[in-house]
């Protein structure tokens, strides 16, 4: 990796350089609260921020979005170009570079998607460090560290920002954009020991021993029948989760009748017909079982596939929930058996 | 954790989500909510491109309306064409039904994991369907015929509701008089037309002999049936891993990502349809 030391003063420059050349999206305060949004005035980005109410996902797979275009007669697509222009993402946590990651395995691969894989391409991704918030747990999943993913990553020290490089363009984009200097031996040790503070920051324990295997285990366990009870089913949880992708597809029509989109949204399995088929089937009819299957699918379902939990402990479900489901408590109950 | 610049670089050009025009060449009505479809996909490549396995499924496209995961009825030894079976029985089958010989609708695909067909060669086969089940397991038993000699001894156990609702009857009549194919149908409700048997279709595992060692078994059906059939085949002592089931989930985007066909820990569309039994005991709530 490449290694540059830019004085916190001057990280406006940064902003205003890439607003010349890209749409620049970064955490602002709205209500009191922290939103990702793009950036009018380079003074309004707030890189001391907690967490984003959404997660940066919906900048490469928005809530709502178009697939293509069709004609009914003949049953033809018209267009299905996957636009998106040039972006920076700036001032992303580790936990939501982390949670790109793990998108990006759903979305690439096989069967790519080409919608989230053009915005992919055409985002660079600041990374910035950060500090526990009281509902984050990033530590117990390793995620409070990122290591691939960004272009540059900005690591807090004080009066400077230890700018660590992984790609070209991030490189690239300090250099032109911003007044840097290269790393001294005291800037790496001084590196070091935020890094290491950083890390013991965090204190949040959570047993995770042998997760895939309680959960098959204790399928049947009453616990998910009490999360069930509390579950409001209005998947909240999914809408804030960075790493959630599930979707539903509907075609819309112009009024006309003759055209129309077909657009897709986001979903979740917490909502009731998720998992129901045509004939009137519903494989999780009850918010027990769907309760349960987020937590399944999370930790064990996607786990077999990319041998990662789907979640980075960024804590948004929890403030999400408006019964107070936290997957901490969850995972505990789980181990315990007892829901506290 | 993977290196995302090595994911980046894949090509993009095919967008998995466009469906592909394909004519209906063929419309049979086979009973009051069940016609099967015969399409033809209108561009040569793509046309040229489709090979599949018995027990895969297609996403049915019919823009304005929708899509549905439908499994494919013909064999992969008849290729030009693709049959699905299909029931009235929501939006986008409901719009297909509509529909005459020569309209064109969308198809992609195929999608899943079939039948074993490779693996299942040099053996017995037993087929159980029950209702709709019939659909996928029409594709699996047209390629058996096609290449007979491959296998030992055919059995078919067929149940449906009512003699009016016996799927594919035109060819399972005359199926009834060939000594390479036991074909046993029943129904629930038999009318006074009926001459086959009655009952559900696990009593008709009275009526047969398994060799558990050489046997690969195929079940299709409703939901509920699965656990039942399966305890049959296990009372005959075949393996848990040469017992195949095809299910049906809500199959929304078929390529693995929509996250609606969850079941257990996989996804229908991509892990499935057709799980062993040995898998399928595996996926927490499937059966």
């Amino acid at each position: 990796m490449f290694f540059r030391v830019i004085d916190k003063e001057r990280l406006p420059d940064l902003v205003t350089g890439l607003s010349t050349e890209y749409e620049v999206i970064a955490p602002v305060e709205k209500d009191g609260r922290f939103v990702y949004a793009p950036v009018v005035d380079p003074g309004d980005v707030r890189l001391d921020y907690d967490t984003t109410l959404l997660p940066p996902k919906k900048w490469f797979f928005p809530a709502e979005e178009t697939l293509m275009r069709f004609r009914v007669a003949d049953n033809e697509v018209l267009d299905d170009e996957v636009f998106a222009a040039p972006r920076v993402l700036f001032g992303l946590h580790p936990c939501d570079i982390n949670a790109l990651l793990l998108m990006d395995n759903v979305f690439t691969g096989r069967y790519a998607d080409p919608y989230y894989m053009r915005r992919r391409e055409q985002t660079l991704l600041i990374g910035v460090s950060c500090s526990p918030s009281d509902t984050c747990f990033c530590n117990v999943w390793d995620t409070n560290e990122v290591h691939w993913g960004f272009d540059v990553f900005l690591t807090d020290m004080g009066d400077r920002y230890f700018a660590s490089c992984r790609t070209v363009k991030g490189a690239e984009i300090l250099d032109r954009f911003v007044e840097n200097r290269t790393v001294t031996d005291e800037d790496t040790r001084e590196f070091q020991r935020v890094v290491h503070d950083f890390k013991d920051a965090f204190d949040r324990s959570v047993d995770t021993t042998q997760l895939p295997v309680l959960l098959d285990a204790k399928f049947d366990s009453p616990i998910w029948d009490e999360f069930g009870e509390k579950c409001l089913s209005c998947g909240a949880c999914s809408m804030v989760c960075p790493t959630c992708y599930c979707f539903d597809v509907h075609d819309r029509l112009e009024p006309d009748q003759k055209s129309g989109v077909r657009v897709r949204t986001w979903d979740s399995c917490q909502f009731k017909e998720f998992a129901a088929v045509a004939h009137g089937q519903n494989f999780r009819d009850t918010r027990a079982s769907r309760v349960k299957y987020r937590y399944y699918h999370k930790q064990w379902g996607y786990l077999s596939k990319f041998e990662r939990v789907l979640c980075v402990g960024c804590g948004r479900c929890a403030r999400a929930c408006p019964a107070g489901i936290n997957p901490v408590n969850v995972i505990e109950a789980l181990q315990t058996g007892e829901v506290r | 954790m993977k290196n995302a610049q090595t994911v980046m670089t894949r090509d993009i050009d095919a967008n998995p989500y466009h469906p592909w025009p394909a004519r209906i060449t063929s419309i049979m009505d086979l009973t009051d909510k069940e016609k099967l479809f015969e399409f033809r996909l209108i561009d040569e490549d793509v046309r040229e491109a489709f090979e599949f396995q018995s027990g895969q499924f297609v996403e049915l496209s019919i823009f304005g309306v929708g899509e549905a995961p439908i499994s494919i009825s013909s064999a992969p030894s008849k290729q030009g064409f693709i049959e699905l079976c299909v029931r009235d029985s929501g939006d986008v089958t409901g719009a297909l039904h509509a529909k005459q010989c020569g309209d064109v609708v969308g198809l992609r695909g195929p999608y899943g994991r079939g039948f074993p067909f490779e693996e299942m060669k040099g053996h017995d086969i037993l087929l159980v369907a029950g209702g709709l089940g019939i659909a996928p397991l029409k594709s699996l038993i047209n390629h058996i015929h096609d290449e007979r000699h491959e296998f030992g001894k055919v059995t078919i156990l067929y149940g449906s509701r009512n003699p009016a609702e016996v799927l594919f009857r035109y060819q399972f009549d005359m199926w009834k008089h060939r000594d390479d194919f036991d074909l046993i149908l029943t129904v629930d409700q038999p009318d006074d037309s009926w001459d086959g048997e009655t009952g559900l279709v696990t009593k008709l595992f009275d009526k047969i002999d398994v060799d558990p060692d050489n046997t690969y078994g195929a079940i299709c059906g409703p939901p509920v049936m699965y656990k039942y059939v399966i305890e049959e085949m296990r009372k005959k002592n075949m393996d848990v891993d040469r017992i195949y089931v095809s299910f049906e989930r809500r199959m929304k985007c078929g390529i693995g990502k929509c996250g609606h066909c969850g079941v257990g820990h996989q996804y229908t569309c991509v892990d499935g349809p057709v799980f062993n039994y040995w898998e399928a005991m595996n996926l927490q709530g499937a059966i």
